[in-house]
């Protein structure tokens, strides 16, 4: 709050000082200021200037939050009003203390978050500023240059994307120089306009911009080719696209021809074929909106809900025949980049493959359609195991496999395409391009992302030639005995076709050979069901060189070279030494406390592999803490941070630097937790990391432990396990009330791991519920999967915690919708004694012929407590009868859940009694019961007493038996109104005639009142 | 009252005759465009929730800036029967604001818009 409303005053302030506000006489001249008077006609004042700058400067020496302050106020002017943008720019060069980080960390966030959403004005003065950081060569420049190339939409040809793509391009080509500097930014940027040059062309003004696209990237391309080669093959494919321009023709020729004259260490397209394409190339051509997007269908969307959201994005990206192009991006996108992990992977959300089947079925121009199936089959061609994922040819396989019964044609245009690819992409090739596809499919048969491809191949909904030519080019992936069987299921059909027809027509051909083979494809279907278990996989990660370089120079001399030392150290140990080298100087009086953020930046780049892998060893010692501390030098820190008293300023330096290790590296937060759990040197500090959350930006344990927790999920499920015990145990308040854990935990275990907590619950290690928070937490739980309620609900029964205590729960209870928690909770009342609560909940349930839960509780409690049983009901019974009661409850019950009421009952006793009548059990025979039955009765109407009439006449004979001898009369009455009807129907079946009918007479009868009601209630409300 | 900042309702928990709705859902569809006698435009659309979907009733300008897919936010509105229907409307000093767009899970079942016979039930009792 506080920091919102200092940035609203220093905006003001600056501007102020800047002239900005108007008025008066300097207004309309440029340098008009507050110190002096002056009019447009006086020349500016030296006096003036240094004055304003010195106010700047006086503020920004009072430490970082004014410096702050004072930054983004300037960056605000320079967007908002161009007449000072010149001037404010200077005074932020000269006042900026951080090379501009606080700028370019806005502007960065501003791109990728609000770009969308900006005015016109503030766009250009962005590229402006943007242009000026270049040309100033600010340190980082680089990145948001970077940044705002990824706001350029593929496949949008509006005035605005055309204006950004042209104004970022200028930038790079006026400041060509700086440009080659960053081998990244080279990449990118022929990265971009290569992709970008596909969608200009067509009038003068696309034409011109096509040119200079054309004329950069080919400068680029041919002076840099070795940091262009970076890319990876996807520089290939978009090469390919633009081959037909003369400047590309011409490179190509060289490419192919005469590699060393690109740059010597180039030998060949097939190097750079090799080469996967690295994330970041496939990342930089979707914009944060579509990728966005993209990501949330692929993680959050279930298979089945997504028709709206394709919709959206179509209507929004993919609607204008412009835009066919950006199909390929983002089909490379999706096989590249969204890697799903395998909790994702193994559950119902919305699978990649079959987001591809859209892009693919919805593509409406051949050549865009084609170089979709390029896209999709890239990884294919040539595939090394060693170096591709298989999480890259994975799309392909799968979208091929499940269109086959819904869109059989899409399958058989991607198999042909990837027969035809091998001798057709680039015959010189042919070998290497057949070996990748075999090894594709080789390595999906071995990862089983399917078992067999046979099925596939040789399936009989694909037509004749195109199974030839798949046995043809993949015998080992068909079933071997498949030609006889194939003859003696095509025979007779074509004898059967010559009765009905004269000449074979084709297509009638095909649909008589489908048909006919509906059995065996069953067949097949049935066995690919067994076959086809979906096994996630590890991505094997490819590690890339860490480059540090940027941040080094930021850094004080003694502390650069210490943390070359540890780039350098290659045994934990000595990197170790180094690290506590780090952490002294870090504690040192005069260590500069900005340096810690770029120290943060180098470590985390130097540690990344350590956070790659799992933390927790394979075998635990018994008590769960580790032999020896873990090797993960970052955490060589920590017992100095566990032995330091917490009002120490060094105990909340090192708190700081983990801070900013975390806003880069968010998973040292459980990296904190495992090393406060496990080591020895941290036993019993896990308060620590309390201190640690609120040092951090989120600033709060609740928010931070949940975070952690949610990232410990996603990549370790074995740790999440290890460490819920101490979680509840220490952090109680954040962790009983909230089911967000909870599922987290429930939505990842295995049954393994279920038992295990189990048992620890039941060893008292630990506590997952509370009287006060736990049916809270169980209603919560409706919404969850099967097993994760069923888990939650297993997790409940290991606490000693009253059934009472959740019985509530069954008024959130659809018998449809709920049949984890319905089951789980009948199955614990029947152990339990009735109490007239539990009753009065259990009878509350609406009725409805296929919901027997109250029936089945009713029942067995009949069989054990049929006293006890009888009286709650009895005093049920009776303290509901009253109808007019019941008309006042219904107004109430808009609000609250399930009412009891009267008639309901009398329904459940009714169902009871029809359940009874085959067994012995006479609980209607019981005293209270025939006692109850006639209270009521006597103040029924006499719709109600048709409609129970059966259940009444148990009663009727008891009023009859004060005066005749009573035990034969109640035996005949049981038996009696059954017999009656049961000469006519079974009673199931007159139940429910019996209840259809009456629910005719609601739909029917009474509307005039029904629309009276409705009228004045409608009022009502809108009165209100 | 319900302010901006308490937790909202879930469309599954709306009931005609509720005030001061604080709800937050996503635009699945909007309808035609209808006039009153007195010249308002009125749009019925069709929002959900994870827990099912409602129609809502918005009048004037700001239905015409509604699109599907915008997450909304609306405050102070209220619920009630419209031809049998539980419809849902901007209250007095209530308001609608778009806060985001495609990113949030919705559930269409059930509609709890659609002819109720719970409510037709009540009525009919009564």
């Amino acid at each position: 709050m506080e920091l919102q409303k200092g940035k609203g005053t220093a905006a003001a302030a600056a501007s102020g000082a800047a002239g900005g506000g108007g008025g008066g006489a300097g207004a309309g001249a440029p340098g008009g200021g507050r110190l002096l008077l002056s009019t447009s006609l006086d020349a500016k004042d030296e006096l003036e200037e240094v004055g304003f700058f010195l106010i700047l400067t006086f503020q920004v020496c009072k430490g970082p939050p004014q410096h702050e302050e004072i930054c983004l106020g300037l960056f605000t002017l320079v967007l908002t009003e161009p007449a000072q943008a010149q001037k404010c720019y200077r005074d932020l060069a000269l006042v900026s203390r951080d090379g501009m980080n606080i700028v370019l960390n806005k502007i960065n966030q501003i791109l990728m978050e609000k770009y969308l959403k900006l005015q016109d004005t503030c766009r250009t003065q962005l590229v402006w500023l943007v242009r000026e950081l270049v040309k100033s060569g600010v340190l980082g420049a680089d990145g948001v240059c970077m940044t705002f190339m990824k706001q350029i939409a593929g496949g949008d040809v509006t005035a605005k994307n055309i204006w950004l793509a042209e104004s970022v391009l200028d930038i790079l080509t006026e400041q060509r120089e700086w440009v080659l500097k960053s081998s990244i930014l080279i990449a990118m940027a022929v990265y971009t306009y290569l992709r970008l040059i596909v969608d200009h062309h067509g009038t003068a003004q696309l034409q011109a911009l096509r040119q200079k696209e054309v004329d950069f990237c080919i400068s680029l391309l041919r002076e840099r080719f070795m940091e262009c080669l970076m890319i990876g093959r996807d520089l290939v494919r978009l090469l390919q696209n633009v081959a037909r321009i003369p400047e590309f023709e011409l490179l190509w020729k060289d490419i192919i021809h005469n590699p060393q004259a690109l740059s010597p260490q180039f030998t060949g397209i097939l190097q750079l074929l090799q080469s996967r394409t690295s994330r970041k190339f496939l990342a930089c051509r979707l914009t944060p909106d579509m990728e966005t997007k993209l990501l949330f269908m692929t993680s959050r969307v279930r298979f089945g809900q997504q028709k709206r959201y394709q919709d959206w994005f179509q209507r929004q990206y993919l609607s204008t025949p412009d835009s066919q192009s950006l199909r390929c991006d983002l089909i490379r996108y999706i096989c590249g980049v969204v890697h799903p992990s395998n909790e994702v992977l193994s559950s119902d959300i919305l699978p990649r493959w079959a987001i591809i089947g859209w892009l693919l079925t919805t593509c409406t121009s051949n050549v865009a359609a084609s170089n979709a199936k390029l896209a999709l089959f890239y990884d294919w061609l040539f595939f090394s195991p060693d170096k591709d994922s298989i999480m890259n040819i994975e799309p392909a396989i799968l979208v091929m496999h499940h269109s086959m019964k819904p869109h059989p044609a899409i399958t058989a245009t991607l198999l042909d395409f990837m027969c035809r690819i091998i001798p057709n992409f680039y015959p010189p090739l042919e070998g290497h391009v057949r070996q990748g596809v075999f090894s594709s499919l080789n390595h999906i048969v071995e990862k089983r992302v399917l078992a067999h491809l046979a099925p596939l191949f040789d399936n009989p909904k694909l037509d004749k030639e195109l199974r030839a030519m798949l046995r043809e080019k993949f015998p080992e992936f068909c079933s071997s005995p498949s030609p006889p069987v194939e003859v003696k299921i095509e025979e007779p059909v074509s004898m059967e076709m010559d009765n009905h027809m004269s000449d074979k027509d084709e297509s009638c051909y095909d649909n008589a050979e489908a048909a006919f083979s509906d059995d065996e494809e069953d067949l097949n279907s049935k066995g690919k069901k067994r076959e086809f278990r979906f096994h996630p996989i590890k991505e094997t990660v490819v590690e890339e060189p860490v480059d540090i370089t940027p941040y080094l120079d930021q850094l004080d001399e003694s502390l650069r070279d210490k943390v070359l030392q540890l780039q350098k150290g290659s045994d934990t140990e000595a990197q170790c030494e180094v690290m506590q080298e780090i952490v002294d100087q870090v504690l040192e009086e005069d260590f500069d406390s900005e340096q810690l953020s770029v120290l943060a930046s180098c470590l985390q780049e130097l540690f990344k592999a350590h956070f790659r892998g799992e933390v927790l060893p394979e075998e635990i010692t018994e008590d769960g803490h580790k032999a020896h501390a873990t090797p993960e030098a970052p955490w060589e820190s920590l017992p100095n941070l566990c032995q330091m008293q917490e009002d120490n300023s060094s105990f909340s330096l090192l708190l700081d630097l983990l801070s900013e290790l975390y806003q880069k590296q968010p998973k040292i937060g459980y990296h904190l937790l495992y090393y406060l759990r496990a080591s020895k040197a941290a036993a019993g500090k896990m308060n620590l990391y309390e201190s640690f959350a609120q040092a951090t930006q989120l600033g709060d344990l609740h928010t931070c432990l949940m975070m952690d927790m949610k990232a410990c999920q996603e990549d370790d499920v074995r740790l999440l396990c290890h460490l819920t015990p101490s979680i509840y145990t220490e952090f109680p308040d954040e962790t009983l009330r909230s089911g967000e854990l909870l599922n987290m935990i429930v939505a990842v275990i295995d049954s393994a791991q279920l038992q295990e907590l189990v048992c620890h619950v039941m060893m008292g290690n630990l506590v997952m519920f509370r009287k006060d928070s736990v049916l809270n937490i169980l209603i919560q739980s409706l919404d969850w999967e099967t097993f994760e309620q069923y888990c939650a609900w297993q997790l409940f029964l290991a606490h000693n915690i009253p059934l009472e205590t959740i019985i509530p729960i069954l008024q959130h209870l659809k018998y449809k919708e709920h049949p984890e928690a319905l089951s789980c909770l009948l199955l614990q009342l029947r152990r339990e004694k009735p109490s007239e609560e539990m009753v009065k909940m259990v009878l509350s349930r609406p009725c409805h012929p296929d919901d027997q839960f109250t029936t089945s509780i009713l029942r067995h409690w009949c069989m054990k407590h049929d006293e006890l049983l009888a009286e709650h009901i009895k005093s049920l019974l009776i303290k509901n009868n009253s109808l007019p009661r019941k008309r006042q409850s219904l107004r109430s019950s808009s609000s609250k859940l399930a009412q009891l009421t009267l008639e309901q009952i009398l329904e459940h006793l009714d169902n009871l009694r029809l359940n009874l009548t085959n067994t012995k059990q006479n609980f209607f025979s019981q005293t209270p019961i025939l006692q109850a039955l006639q209270h009521v009765q006597a103040s029924c109407d006499e719709a109600h007493k048709m409609k129970f009439s059966d259940l009444f006449s148990l009663a009727e004979e008891y009023e009859d038996s004060s005066t005749k001898p009573p035990k034969s009369r109640r035996k005949a009455a049981l038996s009696s109104p059954r017999s009656r009807k049961n000469a006519t129907q079974p009673p199931n079946a007159e139940e429910e005639s019996g209840s259809s009918s009456a629910s005719e007479e609601e739909d029917t009868k009474p509307k005039p009142t029904k629309r009276k009601r409705k009228g004045s209630s409608a009022v009502g409300s809108d009165s209100d | 009252m319900n302010g901006v900042n308490d937790p909202p309702l879930f469309i599954k928990d709306i009931k005609p005759g509720l005030k001061n709705l604080n709800v937050v859902f996503i635009v699945l569809e909007i309808g035609r465009v209808t006039k009153t006698k007195d010249g308002h435009e009125v749009r019925s659309c069709k929002v959900a929730d994870k827990t099912g979907s409602i129609t809502i009733s918005v009048w004037d300008e700001i239905g015409s800036l509604i699109q599907p897919g915008d997450i909304i936010r609306l405050t102070r509105g209220y619920a009630s029967m419209w031809k049998g229907c539980l419809t849902l409307y901007t209250g007095r000093g209530g308001e609608l604001q778009k806060i985001g767009e495609f990113c949030m899970v919705y559930s269409e079942v059930p509609n709890f818009s659609e002819p109720n016979p719970d409510y037709r039930g009540q009525q009919n009792k009564g």
